[in-house]
Order: C-alpha cells, then sequence, then structure tokens
C-alpha cells in the first residue's frame, strides 16, 4: 500500500526515531537498542518510514544501516503553509461578515 | 539539506493552530460559522463564492460545500461532523469531494498526492471581554488500514487543546 509522509509522522516512534537518525547514520540493532519497543516493532517502524521515503536502509555485509532523509519533511511545511493561508483568507472574511452583520443591525 | 530541523513537534505533524479574535458575540460568530445561509457569505479565500453549502448540523451529520474561483472553477469539500458542543466546539472531518460529495484525493484539483485524504478540524469558540476568541486545529488524519496514530493519540491532543484553552 501506499504510504506518505503524514502517516509516517503521525506515529511518536516514527517522529522519535527521524529525530534520532537527522543527524546519524545508524543501523537497525542501534536505533532498536533507543527504545522500549521490541525490535521486529522497531523493524515494522522503519519498514514504514522507508515506503514513505523518510528513511533511506542500505545493506552493508549483514548490517542494515537507516538513513533518514529529511528533506521529505518539506511537503508537510509545504502543506502546513497552504493550509495557513487558507484559513487566514477564511477567517478575514468571517471577520469583514460579521463586522457587517452587525453594523445592519 | 535541512540536517538542522527537528523534525517532531506540531508543525512537523502536519497539524495547523490558529487563533483570531473577533470583535462580535460569541452567539454571532457561532451561527456565521454554523448556519448555511450565513457560512455561504463568508466561505473561502478573497473574491470567491460559496455557491452551495449543505450541512446536517449533527453529530455523525455530513456536510457539502463549493468555493467558486474568480475564475469560476469549483472546488467542493465534504466532511462529517465527529462533535458538536453549542457555542463551544466543532469538530468535523474535511476532505475533498466531487460535486456528487465523494470524497476524492487532492489530485482531482492538480494538488500533490502526498496530502492527506482527510483532515479533522477542531473549532473552539470562546468568549473573551466584548468579542471571541476563536482557536482552529487542523490536521492531517493518518491514512490506511491499520490507523496507527489515530484514535487515542488525536484525542489526547483535543483534550490538550481544550486545556490550554482554559
Amino acid at each position: 500500500m501506499r504510504r506518505d509522509v503524514f502517516q509516517a509522522i503521525a506515529d511518536p516512534n516514527r517522529r522519535a526515531i527521524i529525530g534520532l537518525l537527522s543527524n546519524q547514520k545508524l543501523t537497525l540493532s542501534d536505533v532498536a537498542e533507543h527504545f522500549a519497543i521490541s525490535r521486529p516493532a522497531v523493524s515494522k517502524h522503519i519498514k514504514i518510514l522507508a515506503e514513505s521515503g523518510l528513511v533511506v536502509v542500505r545493506q552493508k555485509g549483514r548490517q542494515r544501516y537507516c538513513e533518514a532523509r529529511l528533506e521529505k519533511l518539506n511537503e508537510v511545511s509545504e502543506w502546513v503553509q497552504q493550509n495557513q493561508k487558507q484559513w487566514k483568507e477564511r477567517l478575514d472574511r468571517l471577520d469583514e461578515y460579521l463586522t457587517e452583520l452587525q453594523s445592519a443591525a | 539539506m535541512i540536517r538542522d530541523t527537528e523534525p517532531t513537534g506540531m508543525s512537523a505533524r502536519g497539524d495547523l493552530l490558529i487563533t483570531r479574535m473577533f470583535d462580535a458575540p460569541r452567539e454571532l460568530v457561532w451561527q456565521a460559522w454554523t448556519d448555511p445561509k450565513h457560512f455561504k457569505r463568508w466561505w473561502g479565500p478573497k473574491d470567491y463564492t460559496c455557491p452551495v453549502c449543505e450541512m446536517d448540523f449533527r453529530v455523525g451529520g455530513k456536510y457539502l460545500n463549493c468555493m467558486r474561483s474568480p475564475k469560476g472553477k469549483d472546488y467542493w469539500s465534504t466532511g462529517v461532523f465527529r462533535e458538536i458542543i453549542l457555542m463551544e466546539r466543532i469538530v468535523f472531518t474535511d476532505c475533498f469531494a466531487d460535486e456528487q460529495g465523494n470524497a476524492v484525493p487532492a489530485t482531482y484539483y492538480g494538488m500533490s498526492a502526498d496530502f492527506p485524504l482527510e483532515m479533522l478540524v477542531t473549532v473552539t469558540f470562546e468568549e473573551s471581554g466584548n468579542g471571541t476568541r476563536l482557536t482552529l486545529k487542523h490536521e492531517g488524519l493518518p491514512g490506511g488500514s491499520e490507523g496507527e496514530g489515530a484514535g487515542q493519540g488525536w484525542n489526547q491532543s483535543f483534550d490538550k487543546l481544550a486545556e490550554s484553552l482554559k
């Protein structure tokens, strides 16, 4: 199934994993060591992050290295900015309309 | 590369929180939001019109809105009211729709395929002096069959929002 960035960051553990990988490349075991949840659970979160493009996993010998692709988060800020602008414009108009309603009364 | 960006926190999750003061009584602001007759007068960005607004204003009820651009392009949106507390709070889902009211992805309107299919909007109305403070929370609902992060997590953020408004 298709994974998007929004779905990927909806989970607090996955946000923590991104935070952990934001300035270092780590093996899957290294990542798992930082969490109280089981290794298969961490593995599943990494898989979801990889499917959304936020994390790249590379096999090197027997180890799997995880690396964050933070530029994918730009999609989130782009979306937030677009929505912010839309809501601001709507609320501006609501403001004008409320003024109009009250001056008519 | 934006190596220094902190990926956690509100904005990284795609949440949006807007607070706005209105110089009008809460009852009137509530009315402007919940009565289609009023709603049609302001919904949409500057120079847009709202030719259609159908609201089944009760928990579980649906709405269907149309926003018309100055060039005449229509943008339909639909959703379900999840929570209604009279004069205090409205929670509803929000997604793009076709004119029959079927939910469609953002790509239907030429927007990014990565945008969430469904959003959750919480509008809170509060008296403040002679005016009204409106707080709007807009968040992307995680899609997918597993529904991870949905439910409990979202409810907690609502509680936090309510708490912060006390």
